[in-house]
């Protein structure tokens, strides 16, 4: 007996660790997912943050010297360019004051931005994912910090991605261009409305109804704030090429993100979780944001799209 | 079983230090250390149940780190492993070249595995051409930190105790021949 057993230990080994993966890829795909990660991983991801950052400093310390050095190069062409630009919006946003001003409105703006107010926490990038086929990144703040799966997480450029998992100190965020990720945007001229799908690559893309869109290269991408995840207005990226749509239903734009990825070190979680991560994580306190009138009517019309953000 | 530790923490250690490497070395170009690690495991240690469970747990610990699904490097790790066995027992893989070729072509076909199961059980994800090159890129990387990584794991696995321990299978034979 003891015989046969030490004979089949590596085909029952074999077979037990392939259903226990298989279980625990299908429970990761299906039903209410956990925000925090269960113990041992947990304990994995709180070791792995400090060394990360050990690592991450004098990493970080000579990809800057090296990045700064490339800067240098062009500082004086992009300082003639960058004062250039800093006249005319100075001159634009003199204009819209005024205008805003003159017929009222800028007071009552003033307080709907104060309702919308969302609390945020700076985090550091520690770590990036150790598989090439994924895009996500490791922050150094987690559920003791208040941090819930689905936080959306931003930098002053725009949208950064979702946050997956956490442990008590670290949180595991899914980048837009995961291909996991899909988020509801907006072209900010036009206000056609599509999904901006991560490929995987450095460059989303971005998918529309072909008769009824309005895309031209160089339109900037907003979340449209439908999806459920993110709020509105917030800067995904600027389309850079279209797609023939031929006789197609749907017209795609390639889209390059508003957030530099590769420079990705200091990232803002919103506090705030919207309807569709609290319907798809099962632990966490739901916070609905204040919601305009023109966001309530569109709901409807949506219901869709909007359980398409966040992740496929 | 103090190999087993060891290689096991050295696994871990190793797929930390990946990815704060990551932030300067961003893939496609920082090699998959863990994968070339599992790979050289399953060349040279015999012990089956043993290397199965280092190659599940080390894939595990991957999932963790990475944004896929719960599960999936465990299950490809564990395949690999087995791959490399088979392949150690029908190929010659003495020398530097046909190691390093080897550890590319697991590494594309890694690659290739994982979108496969990805596809299989997320919906909409697309094949974008662009990524068979970086797969392709990244394979190369791997094949070319291959021969180093099978010199620092077998060195650990001696220092560790191999040759007294029942793991003493742990063939340690590199570019340089056997020791």
């Amino acid at each position: 007996m003891f015989g046969f057993l030490k004979r089949m230990s590596a085909p029952i080994v074999l077979g037990a660790l392939i259903l226990l993966a298989l279980a625990s890829i299908v429970s990761d795909r299906s039903g209410l997912r956990r925000s925090d990660l269960p113990w041992w991983q947990g304990v994995l991801l709180e070791v792995t943050v400090p060394v990360q950052k050990a690592v991450a400093i004098p990493a970080g310390a000579v990809g800057r010297f090296w990045r700064s050095y490339l800067d240098l190069v062009d500082l004086k062409a992009d300082n003639d360019d960058l004062r250039a630009t800093l006249l005319e919006l100075e001159e634009a946003n003199l204009q819209l004051r005024e205008a805003l001003v003159s017929s009222g409105h800028l007071e009552q703006i003033v307080e709907m931005r104060d309702g919308f107010e969302v609390p945020m926490l700076p985090a550091a990038v520690v770590g990036l994912d150790v598989s090439p086929f994924f895009h996500s990144v490791l922050v150094d703040r987690g559920s003791e910090h208040g941090i819930l799966a689905g936080n959306p997480v931003i930098t002053h450029a725009g949208v950064v991605g979702v946050v997956t998992r956490t442990s008590d100190h670290a949180a595991k965020t899914m980048l837009v261009l995961d291909r996991q990720s899909a988020v509801d945007g907006v072209v900010q001229r036009s206000r056609t409305r599509g999904i901006v799908y991560g490929r995987g690559t450095g460059e989303p893309e971005f998918a529309f109804e072909a008769r009824r869109g309005d895309v031209e290269v160089g339109d900037l991408l907003l979340t449209s704030g439908l999806g459920g995840v993110y709020p509105k207005g917030l800067k995904l990226g600027e389309v850079t090429a279209l797609s023939d749509p031929g006789g197609g239903l749907i017209q795609v734009a390639t889209v390059t993100p508003a957030v530099d990825f590769g420079r990705l070190e200091q990232v803002f979680i919103m506090m705030r979780r919207g309807p569709g991560m609290s319907l798809l994580y099962e632990t966490g306190e739901f916070i609905e944001p204040p919601r305009s009138q023109a966001e309530n009517r569109d709901e409807d019309e949506t219901a869709a799209l909007a359980g398409n953000e966040g992740g496929l | 079983m103090k190999v087993f530790f060891t290689l096991l923490m050295a696994g871990v250690l190793v797929l930390m230090l990946e990815g704060a490497l990551a932030t300067i070395l961003p893939p496609p170009w920082c090699p998959d250390l863990r994968l070339l690690a599992v790979i050289c495991i399953g060349l040279r240690w015999q012990g089956l149940a043993p290397g199965l469970a280092l190659a599940y747990l080390l894939g595990s610990s991957a999932d963790v780190l990475s944004g896929s699904l719960m599960g999936l490097h465990a299950l490809l790790s564990m395949l690999t492993f087995l791959s490399a066995v088979f392949a150690g027992r029908q190929l010659n893989l003495k020398g530097l070249f046909p190691l390093m070729a080897f550890a590319a072509s697991v590494s594309f076909f890694y690659g290739l595995a994982l979108y496969a199961v990805s596809i299989f059980f997320v919906s909409g994800i697309q094949f974008v051409p662009q990524w068979l090159w970086e797969n392709l890129l990244h394979s190369l990387v791997n094949g070319l930190f291959a021969p180093l990584v099978f010199e620092a794991l077998t060195r650990l696995a001696v220092w560790a105790g191999a040759d007294d321990s029942s793991e003493r299978a742990l063939f340690l034979e590199t570019s340089r021949g056997p020791m």
